[in-house]
């Protein structure tokens, strides 16, 4: 592994690594772009950069080995998801009154904090960023410097506050960094702090080729349909679940079609009735609404003469058809009312119904 | 505990050149003797599953158990018949809880495949998996020579007399641990929360020492080495520090702590020179007064008020939802009136490791720091605390 294995934003991690380079890498960093842009990946291979005991140069500028001692137990941490998953457990085998207090950090090397947000809030509390705090002011022993991820940027209130004068301050040997998918999500103190850093979107030739690299079971095809449909973003794209997707898709154009032609609502029931309660359910609801979304959005693509620009390009023709039967109009109520539906998931309204009144409202 | 300064490099160089599947034999007692005294280390709210194991390396005739909570690291070890050497790694909670329920006698530990490991005493058995032993986190070695012994008596008094006003708030983290400043002559320690100060010093001799050594002690380092004290029965322990960690070798034990970065601040400013007003009262009376009074102090200031007047002192608080109290001592005060307010906490604080005889309280107005010091005694220690007053 190097920087030569981070796909796109060439100009972004260039940048990145001249500062490195010169030492003057920031101690306080946000990385923003989509989820799947591969922010995280970022910001492990510049802790194991600033951590390298092998400093290797590329390219002229400088890089990890990714064999020493350091890059390797920073490297453990690269699975996030496992990491996390495993404190998740250590957390839950804890006495009652340990649980409590316990907070979780994903630290495979001593000087390498990973900080994820808290289930079940899934929110960045304050008992975790007073850990980190805490321990950034003990000196790196096993490193040269001491580097702070924070992987998401849904922090509790306080847990932001009590970042602020570390940020402002940081040891000498710290590094902070991070990640966000919405900067503006932040609190504008944290972000004056910080300088920042936008991962883009890929151009779909490029995932295209990372694709025909990580996923030999897609065919060409299906490869192109899903380099389209990861809005740009890496990591979206090498684990996308096609068959979900086609799924999902399914029972969005049997509500399109039901809502555009109106009569018989037999498919339409049939369908919405799978939209059940419980979390399942709300992972199947939320991937539905997402799939409406990038339907109107190839409607409106066709509608305004940039049928290039179509993602769902398997199903090119029957979207044609549909656009024939609509106007813009239509697409403006259409995704209000479907912002509508996604407001009521949020107060637990009954699924199927909220989706048979979708469809039908839309009817002429 | 064993006597002589163990022989943990030993080990060291041992475990790290192989890992074949250890089996020792070891006595009950002295291995739930050792476990008791790593348990503090241990950390039981992390979420990171190697901290919460031992590390356990046999070789020669002993067995070495290390724990760390990355910050701070414990290393002792205890006598074994070591049949196979090798190193691993326990659950550490689930292992002291196991051992202290086993009866006295002989316990075989030995390493099975995948990390699982045997623990056979009489007619008990058990299995516990561990974690790969290269998981472990790496332990600074003592550095050679320049090692600074310190008297075991001098520095328990040292710590107690300084540890509770060591600072809580993560933000102001060069307080968060005490200054100890060695010089050819003398000791000190100086611990602060920016309200109070406590600063004790006494006479011992350091001849390896040069100017001044100063140490700040974190205060997770000072608990731990407090009670390492409190067991040990040796005169001495060994101290001694590279860039980045901190060695204490007391015994055959030996506690390793990160040290925290920045600058102890000058403390030496703040220490009253000409606080004139000066009123001496009985330790235990003043105690019992403050304690009477401060039940009914603002909850969340602890205020009280102190009116020293013509041969008494007058200590009162009020605050609007417990009501009043008053207590008066009778004392020879002579000075000017003063009245001043105080956090009564951080009174009793300093007032509970004195504990005993006469107390000098020393004012200069009621703006000004006040300082209070044990009157009298043969004590060697010069032992002073700095307290800020508060507007009431």
């Amino acid at each position: 592994m190097s920087f030569q294995d981070f796909h796109g934003n060439h100009e972004t991690v260039t940048r990145i690594r001249e500062m490195l380079a010169r030492d003057r890498f920031s101690h306080a960093v946000i990385i923003s772009g989509p989820e799947g842009a591969g922010k995280y990946t970022l910001a492990q291979m510049i802790a194991k950069t600033l951590n390298c005991l092998e400093q290797p140069v590329t390219r002229s500028l400088p890089d990890f080995c990714g064999r020493c001692s350091n890059c390797t137990r920073i490297a453990q941490a690269d699975d996030l998801e496992a990491r996390f998953a495993e404190a998740v457990e250590v957390r839950e085998a804890m006495r009652e009154a340990d649980r409590r207090d316990a907070r979780i950090l994903i630290q495979t090397h001593p000087e390498v904090i990973v900080v994820p947000p808290d289930p079940p809030q899934m929110l960045i509390k304050v008992g975790q960023v007073r850990l980190v705090i805490d321990s950034v002011f003990y000196k790196p022993v096993e490193a040269r410097s001491k580097v702070l991820i924070f992987t998401e940027s849904s922090f509790m209130k306080e847990a932001a506050n009590s970042l602020l004068k570390v940020l402002e301050e940081p040891p000498e040997y710290a590094t902070l960094i991070l990640l966000t998918t919405n900067p503006g999500e932040l609190l504008p103190t944290i972000r004056s702090r910080c300088v920042a850093f936008t991962l883009g979107a890929l151009p779909v030739r490029q995932l295209d080729e990372a694709l025909s690299r990580s996923r030999g079971d897609l065919k060409p095809a299906q490869r192109e349909l899903v380099a389209r449909l990861a809005n740009g973003a890496l990591g979206r794209a090498v684990s996308f679940m096609l068959e979900e997707y086609v799924e999902s898709r399914a029972s969005a154009l049997t509500m399109l079609r039901s809502a555009i032609a109106g009569s018989d609502h037999t498919e339409l029931f049939k369908i919405t009735e799978t939209y059940r309660a419980g979390i399942e359910g709300r992972d199947k609801t939320d991937q539905l609404l997402r799939t409406l979304y990038a339907l109107f959005e190839d409607l409106l693509m066709l509608k305004s003469g940039t049928p290039e620009l179509v993602r769902n390009t398997d199903i090119r023709g029957e979207l044609s058809r549909l656009a024939q039967a609509i106007d813009f109009e239509w697409i403006v109520t259409a995704s209000q009312r479907l912002a509508e539906v996604e407001r009521g998931m949020r107060r637990n309204l009954l699924r199927s119904l909220s989706l048979d009144a979708f469809a039908t409202s839309l009817e002429r | 505990m064993p006597s002589s300064g163990v022989s943990v490099e030993n080990v060291e160089k041992i475990s790290t050149a192989t890992s074949a599947a250890m089996e020792i034999v070891l006595s009950q007692a002295e291995l739930l003797k050792e476990l008791t005294a790593t348990q503090g280390v241990v950390e039981r709210k992390t979420t990171i599953p190697i901290l919460s194991n031992f590390l356990f390396e046999a070789a020669g005739d002993r067995l070495s158990i290390t724990a760390t909570d990355l910050d701070l690291s414990l290393r002792t070890s205890c006598a074994a018949t070591v049949k196979k050497e090798g190193s691993c790694t326990i659950p550490a909670r689930k292992l002291y809880d196991y051992v202290k329920l086993l009866p006295e006698g002989a316990i075989t530990i030995k390493q099975m495949e995948n990390h699982w490991v045997q623990i056979r005493a009489g007619r008990s058995n058990t299995k516990m998996v561990g974690m790969a032993r290269a998981n472990f986190p790496a332990l600074p070695t003592f550095p050679s020579g320049s090692a600074t012994k310190l008297p075991v008596l001098v520095l328990r008094n040292l710590i107690a007399k300084t540890i509770f006003a060591i600072s809580n708030e993560e933000s102001r983290y060069t307080l968060n641990g005490a200054l100890m400043v060695i010089k050819a002559e003398s000791i000190a320690m100086v611990a602060t929360d920016g309200h109070r100060l406590a600063h004790i010093e006494t006479k011992s001799a350091f001849p390896g020492v040069n100017g001044e050594l100063k140490t700040l002690v974190p205060r997770k380092a000072m608990n731990e080495l407090k009670s390492l004290l409190d067991q040990t029965d040796q005169d001495f322990i060994e101290f001694a520090k590279d860039d980045s960690t901190l060695f204490f070798r007391i015994g055959g034990r030996l506690l390793t702590s990160r040290q925290l970065t920045g600058q102890f601040p000058n403390y030496e400013a703040v220490l009253p020179r000409d606080n004139n007003k000066a009123v001496v009262v009985g330790c235990a009376d003043l105690m019992g007064a403050i304690q009477r009074v401060a039940q009914f102090a603002d909850e969340r200031s602890g205020a009280i008020r102190m009116k020293l007047d013509k041969d008494e002192i007058r200590i009162s608080s009020s605050s609007t939802d417990a009501g009043e109290s008053e207590d008066v001592i009778e004392t020879s005060y002579k000075s000017d009136p003063l009245i001043i307010g105080f956090n009564s906490q951080y009174m009793l604080d300093f007032l509970k490791v004195t504990n005993s005889g006469e107390v000098r309280l020393e004012f200069k107005d009621a703006q000004s720091a006040g300082q209070v010091r044990p009157e009298g005694g043969a004590d060697d220690y010069k032992y002073r605390y700095i307290i800020m007053p508060m507007r009431i």
